[in-house]
């Protein structure tokens, strides 16, 4: 039965094109170790620098999102008795239809869902020149209020995808929502 | 001190400025853990640096493989702080290296040299 669910599990994920997957508490320490792991991986299956170097920056920048963004939190003790916010999400990175994707999703508040889908639809409607002002506006500005980033992780990932971007949310409670995203090149 | 040298990680660049010589360089990826923790000081002695500067030749050196957009908006910052100080008088070079096949990196170079109205700005391209 074990084995079976395990086999099933991993079909599951392999009818998607999934060929990487985590879900857990996403920390600087997961992305330093999954980074290499995916930077290691694309080097052997693509000879395109440009295509590898793309996947990898979505990865980062999507990565960094549930670090700084995701709702689903543990405080869990640190050796020197500080506390530390561990952040819950889930990402995968995959192949399908010619291209790779890189994928994130996690938990947020139902009160950001409005102004992040907002955001995300204007990236969306946005040509390369107008992405690239607008990244170099943002990159000058200060950063945006409630962002403990640059702010410019989700027009970078815009800029990236060469092959465009989509999201969703979807409500789980009479506060949280979960979030979406899936960036391909 | 007239030298910060700090070795290349896996997630941030060799920094290697030298401010005796006003030469500096950076090289390497960049997507540090904590951004503030590791630019800040060195921002800050580089700004402290060029404030008192005047007529003076500085050349810096990009030698990037990655940088993350946090890492972006570090460099835009400098960017500016280096256009400002060229604009009272000193001589500033930035030359920008890149892999001859890294189109990307060398747009990102690009960018960033656009904006520049007194710095010199180079791209260098540099065999794979």
């Amino acid at each position: 039965m074990l084995a079976q669910r395990m086999y099933d599990f991993r079909q599951t994920l392999a009818d998607d094109g999934i060929v990487f997957c985590y879900s857990g508490y996403i920390t600087e320490e997961v992305l330093s170790g999954i980074g290499s792991a995916i930077k290691n991986k694309l080097t052997v299956e693509t000879t395109d620098k440009r295509t590898a170097r793309g996947v990898f920056s979505l990865f980062v920048e999507q990565v960094q999102n549930v670090i700084r963004y995701s709702a689903e939190t543990e405080v869990r003790s640190d050796n020197d008795g500080g506390g530390r916010e561990l952040r819950y999400g889930i990402l995968t990175v995959g192949r399908s239809e010619g291209r790779y994707f890189v994928a994130c999703a996690n938990m947020i508040e139902r009160r950001d869902v409005d102004r992040l889908r907002a955001s995300l639809e204007r990236l969306k409607d946005l040509d390369a020149d107008a992405l690239k002002a607008l990244y170099k506006e943002t990159l000058r500005g200060d950063t945006p209020q409630g962002s403990k980033g640059a702010g410019v992780g989700f027009i970078d990932i815009a800029r990236r995808a060469s092959n465009g971007f989509e999201f969703d949310f979807f409500d789980i409670s009479d506060t949280r929502a979960y979030f979406a995203i899936q960036a391909y090149i | 001190m007239t030298t910060i040298k700090l070795p290349a990680t896996d997630r941030s660049p060799e920094i290697d400025f030298d401010f005796g010589a006003n030469r500096f360089k950076m090289s390497g990826e960049s997507y540090p853990e904590n951004i503030t923790e590791f630019y800040g000081p060195v921002i800050g002695q580089l700004e402290q640096h060029l404030s008192g500067l005047s007529d003076a030749d500085l050349v810096f050196e990009f030698e990037l493989i990655y940088f993350n957009s946090s890492s972006a908006k570090v460099l835009m910052n400098m960017f500016e702080k280096l256009d400002e100080a060229a604009s009272r008088g000193n001589r500033i070079t930035i030359n920008w290296c890149h892999d001859e096949d890294d189109d990307n990196m060398q747009e990102l170079g690009e960018e960033f040299g656009e904006d520049l109205e007194h710095a010199k700005f180079n791209l260098v391209v540099t065999s794979a």
